[in-house]
């Protein structure tokens, strides 16, 4: 089963700006679906680690690379 | 040369402020709202927490210039192309400037149980009426849990629901519960506040309440028989008494372009000149507009100069300035940012809440008379900015 990707740029914002457009996309996702979110606020990381932590979903790949954060996440509703 | 037909759509703090600094000689200026009232918002936590009747409301019409028309109806279109707006009424009026100012759209159907529990509670975000039924209803309240949430991170004034909290501790410390009643206070972010910066002023004063706070914790249903609030992220409360903020959307009116709205439903705007994208003759200002800081009074306020300012012909910019205020008991601090800095650490004191007081003391007489009160403000901001509060703290 594969869900759909659902891509989330939060790219320049602020916080909390990243962490409220996760908690939007998850809101509209279905189990399965993949959530990418591009990232720069540094304190991303360790915010979406906790909120991945909390939700019980699956993080897949947390990245950074020329100050832009990249995580994948795997719905789990 | 005859004059220009201003329309402003919402008389609320961003409108009426903006109808009131236009130059009559220049500008034939209407404004237009669905409500007869203008409600002077966080008032309303007063009324819900503390019972207070102070005169949080007022006529439009009386905080308006006698220059400036009022029509109070409620518009249904907005044609940018073509330079009209329909009412309700079916009734047609054209501009050659709009401004839209009509704040925010609550919706309480969007989550299950948040209309339910506004019916049978009241609450301190929508209305006064609300505001006097949760009073009524939080001194009935003797023993258990009072919950107050959110149903989404987006949602007007970020200090809301932590000045709800605190103000409710007082109320039952007054009513000799305040050892049988928990406060619990519920944030989609991972700490107690949206900044985290602001979090860390704030977390020990919630602390010492008494306020549990559960982060991560964005309100997604509410069971009203089982009195069970349930989160997007997996979470459960068992409450007494609960309020949740409902999703906040741009406003419920046909938009033409609907290109002009992002995913919200709010205005796309240049954020310092605050036209709506695409057109020099249609401005959106306050919590309507898309601007990227917290949706606040002050916010509203300040655009409402920027406007004014352009159409008088001078080029002024919006900054992105916030000036949030978080009251707890006796004391305060505001949340202060703008477009180039993030919130800054600024304490709690006595003083400050102080300040906010005179705000509140003052504001019937800065919507309708904002002249008057400008260099005040104007002082008063330039003070306070965060290029320099960063420098020599406050
Ligand atoms: C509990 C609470 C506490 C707050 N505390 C603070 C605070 O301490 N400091 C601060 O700065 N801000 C505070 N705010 C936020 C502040 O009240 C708002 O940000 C501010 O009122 C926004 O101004 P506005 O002009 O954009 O919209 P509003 O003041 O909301 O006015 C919008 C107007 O448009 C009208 N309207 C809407 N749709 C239509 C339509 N289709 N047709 C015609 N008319 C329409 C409405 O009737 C209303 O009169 C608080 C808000 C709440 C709820």
């Amino acid at each position: 089963m594969s869900g759909n990707v659902i891509k989330v740029d939060a790219r320049n914002m602020a916080c909390p700006g990243p962490i409220t457009k996760v908690v939007r996309a998850y809101r509209k996702a279905n189990n399965g679906d993949i959530i990418e979110v591009l990232a720069t606020d540094p304190g991303f990381k360790p915010d979406i680690e906790a909120w991945v932590k909390r939700t019980g979903c699956e993080l897949v790949e947390l990245s950074e690379e020329g100050g832009v954060i990249k995580a994948v996440i795997k719905v789990v509703k | 040369m005859s004059k220009k037909r201003v329309l402003i759509i919402g008389g609320g703090s961003g409108g009426a402020i903006l109808a009131n600094l236009l130059n009559p000689d220049e500008y034939d200026v209407t404004v237009i709202d669905k409500s007869r009232y203008h409600t002077f918002q966080p008032g309303q936590l007063f009324v819900a927490f503390q019972g207070s009747r102070k005169e949080f409301q007022k006529p439009i019409r009386c905080l308006l210039r006698d220059e400036v028309k009022f029509v109070n109806k409620a518009v249904s279109e907005v044609n940018l192309d073509d330079r009209y707006v329909v009412t309700s009424d079916g009734a047609r009026i054209e501009y050659d400037y709009v401004i839209i100012a009509t704040g925010v759209h609550l919706d309480y159907d969007a989550i299950k149980g948040n209309r339910e529990i506004l019916n049978e509670y009241g609450d301190y975000f929508s209305s006064i009426a609300d505001a006097k039924k949760l009073w009524n209803t939080l001194r009935k309240l003797r023993k258990g849990t009072f919950f107050i949430g959110v149903a989404d991170p987006l949602y007007k004034c970020p200090p809301a629901p932590h000045k709800a909290a605190f103000l409710s501790t007082n109320l039952f410390r007054r009513m000799g519960v305040h050892d049988k009643v928990k406060v619990i206070l519920g944030m989609p972010f991972p700490h107690a506040y949206p900044s985290k910066t602001v979090s860390d002023i704030i977390e020990p004063k919630l602390e010492e309440r008494g306020i549990e706070v559960k982060t991560y914790f964005t309100v997604d249903s509410i069971d009203t028989k089982e009195k069970k609030i349930y989160s997007l992220e997996g979470d459960e409360v068992k409450y007494d008494v609960a309020t949740v903020v409902p999703v906040n959307t741009g406003p419920k009116i046909k938009v033409t372009p609907e290109k002009v709205l992002d995913d919200t439903g709010f205005f796309k705007v240049d954020k310092f000149k605050l036209n709506i994208e695409g057109y020099d003759d249609a401005f959106a200002i306050g919590d309507c507009s898309n601007v990227p800081t917290s949706k606040s009074g002050v916010t509203a306020h300040l655009h409402a100069e920027v406007v004014a300012d352009r159409l008088h012909g001078l080029d002024s910019v919006a900054d992105g300035r916030t000036h949030c205020p978080i009251v707890s008991n006796g004391e305060g601090t505001f949340v202060i940012s703008d477009y180039n800095h993030p919130p800054l650490p600024i304490r709690m004191s006595k003083f400050k809440r102080l300040q906010e007081d005179i705000f509140i003391a003052t504001y019937w007489v800065a919507v309708k008379y904002p002249k008057l009160m400008q260099p005040i403000f104007r002082s008063y901001f330039e003070a306070t900015r965060p290029g320099i509060l960063s420098k020599v703290g406050w």
